[in-house]
């Protein structure tokens, strides 16, 4: 029973963490139709972020925390003034292939600016400490992680039900058109859109060099490529899908974990993409997909 | 697209294929005579990269779809082509632990390599049935995943393919000679593809696939057929690739390599086959370039510093300019032999 609890929390953490990187990435999609592939590389510099600061400035991890997250809200927002406006109105492969421009040129600006090696970033390690509830051990960060989910969702959710912007978000992402003929700025919307996946970003950041405690140019790459996956099984464009998705895929890798045995370890990511896989040839579009136009719209 | 009989578009699509190929031959032949060894291997390597570029325009280019695997079918092709021609002696060394007596026995180079290919087809007949009904940013993810699965088992599965370590003792049966004659016929199969019934449904299927859909293109089989045959291409490359140099290891079937040879299609403009080989000649010798000034070379009496990481910024630079200023690639719509056509009119 107790080692049940303990997967289920251990999947719920993981899960937190898909479900921010996949709720950065839904909520761009949902706007502008583009797949951000350059997420990770706002985790990653959110993470060079902490370094510089705790190197330049002060070792004070709330400094360092706050840093990182307005490094990550800033690098999000200008990479979409800088790469991605001028194909902002182009078919969805066009953004896909020009976000993973920015994010090979950015990987390798890490590599070249810095170092291709890891650079350790320790002050986050007090985030990290093994508490027991009942007779279940658990990380403290675990419960950090899916709180801070819980209260980003939660808080998301308000501001798109609530706040006369939110609406126009949410409008946007149905008919862009129709919301700038109500008078809305474009640039704003999208501008907003991309803070906001910015901050999720940041966010995640937190936590992944809280539990690593180092960074380097492919560090946001693997997180991301889950987030995608998690974004895809629920369904691209829909929030609540890449929430689903990602607390899905964070209960898969955990289940994989628990039933396969030691010396297939190393295969474990065959097996989740694999189920991901099976999962879409039952429902192509994800599970919780918009429905789909494919006639012409005028 | 004048008319929707198959066979109306082949003689062009001849002449277009022969121009580029009398390009690429006098390119190698060129290299063969006054290159040194580095360049003979460094135009080897283009031209794998380019029957890789060839085989993602079949699929990519002609389906609009965006795929991201093609390096693991590569992969795929070299490795089974590897394991089936290295000599028994070598493999008890090699792969002591290997499965269903994959140690015991050795194959003549070419039914390795038709093995190979078959092989690779099969797998991608198999994954094909899956990606051929997704559309867009789906299809291009699971492709994406295709590709993880596979670089995992590469590295994991170590009874058979060594993981990270390298697979050697492959003979060494390909000189560049060889592999022009494979690129010229790659070549002229990726454009008569194009110019194939199926080729034809295909583009109209991405271009409108309701419209292609009620017009009676089977958009599923049309893709199938392109995805496999693609595939056929990646092994192919993959066979090159393992039968000249001689030992291969994972690590150059992932991202790097993937990130590259779509940074060449997308260059040359995907959707002909014109815009394959032109981007692939450009990122080729471009790099090579850039790849002497990443290691830090003296220039005119200063030396610059070593910039690791440059060939990669250059790549990614490539790749937002074109699509944000020629999303259609340099080519755009344009297969070689219009262009002289143009010309004279």
């Amino acid at each position: 029973m107790d080692y049940a609890i303990q997967q289920i929390l251990n999947a719920l953490s993981f899960g937190a963490e898909y479900a921010l990187l996949a709720l950065g990435l839904a909520i761009v999609f949902s706007i502008m139709g583009l797949v951000n592939f350059a997420h990770g590389e706002i985790i990653a510099a959110g993470g060079y972020s902490m370094f510089a600061i705790s190197a330049l400035l002060t070792g004070n991890p709330w400094v360092v925390i706050v840093g990182a997250l307005i490094v990550a809200v800033l690098t999000s927002v200008l990479l979409e003034r800088l790469a991605f406006r001028p194909v902002r109105y182009a078919d969805p492969a066009t953004g896909l292939l020009t976000a993973f421009g920015v994010s090979m040129i950015l990987q390798n600006l890490f590599l070249l600016l810095v170092s291709p090696r890891p650079i350790a970033v320790t002050n986050l390690y007090f985030l990290n400490w093994p508490i027991e509830i009942g007779s279940v051990q658990i990380s403290t960060l675990q419960i950090f992680e899916t709180v801070s989910t819980a209260v980003a969702i939660t808080v998301l959710v308000l501001f798109l039900r609530m706040s006369s912007f939110g609406i126009a978000m949410r409008a946007a992402s149905l008919d862009f058109e129709m919301v700038r003929l109500m008078g809305i700025k474009a640039n704003r919307v999208v501008a907003v859109a991309f803070a906001v996946s910015g901050l999720l970003a940041g966010l995640a950041c937190i936590f992944i060099m809280a539990r690593r405690g180092s960074v380097d140019p492919t560090f946001g790459f693997n997180p991301v490529l889950k987030a995608f996956v998690a974004c895809v099984v629920g369904g691209f464009g829909s929030l609540g899908g890449a929430v689903l998705g990602g607390f899905l895929l964070g209960a898969i890798e955990v289940g994989m974990l628990v039933v396969l045995p030691q010396s297939y370890g190393g295969m474990k990511e065959a097996f989740v993409f694999g189920i991901v896989a099976l999962i879409l040839v039952w429902r192509p579009n994800g599970i919780l997909s918009p429905p789909v136009e494919k006639g012409d719209k005028l | 697209m004048s008319s929707l009989t198959p066979g109306s578009g082949f003689r062009p699509a001849l002449t277009g294929a022969l121009i580029l190929s009398v390009v690429l031959v006098a390119i190698g032949v060129l290299v063969e005579l006054y290159g040194q060894r580095y360049q003979i291997r460094m135009v080897y390597a283009a031209y794998v990269n380019l029957l890789v570029v060839l085989g993602l325009q079949v699929f990519m280019g002609n389906a609009n779809i965006t795929n991201l695997s093609h390096s693991a079918f590569m992969g795929i092709g070299a490795y089974v082509a590897a394991i089936c021609v290295t000599p028994v002696k070598i493999k008890a060394i090699s792969l002591p632990d290997a499965p269903w007596g994959l140690n015991t026995f050795a194959l003549d180079p070419i039914s390795s390599a038709v093995i190979a290919v078959v092989i690779t087809a099969l797998l991608a007949l198999l994954v094909g049935l899956i990606i051929t009904r997704l559309t867009g940013i789906g299809a291009t993810i699971v492709s994406l995943a295709i590709l993880v699965i596979v670089h995992s088992i590469f590295l994991h599965y170590t009874d058979i393919f060594k993981g990270k370590q390298a697979f050697f003792g492959i003979p060494r049966v390909f000189t560049l000679n060889s592999i022009l004659v494979v690129t010229v016929i790659a070549v002229f199969v990726a454009r008569l593809f194009r110019e194939s019934r199926w080729g034809v449904q295909l583009r109209a299927s991405a271009d409108d696939e309701v419209g292609a859909r009620a017009m009676g293109v089977d958009v599923f089989r049309v893709r199938l057929v392109a995805w496999v045959t693609g595939s056929i291409f990646l092994a192919t490359a993959g066979i090159c690739y393992a039968y000249f140099l001689g030992t291969i290891s994972a690590r150059p079937f992932y991202f790097t390599h993937v990130f590259l040879t779509v940074a060449m299609l997308i260059l040359g403009g995907m959707r002909t086959v014109t815009g394959a080989v032109l981007g692939t000649v450009l990122i080729s010798f471009g790099l090579e370039g850039i790849r002497f000034l990443e290691t830090g070379p003296d220039v005119a009496g200063i030396k610059l510093p070593e910039m690791l990481g440059l060939s990669g910024i250059a790549l990614g630079v490539i790749i937002v300019a074109t699509m944000a200023l020629r999303p259609s690639g340099i080519m755009g719509n344009t297969e070689v032999e219009q262009l002289f056509r143009r010309r004279r009119t």
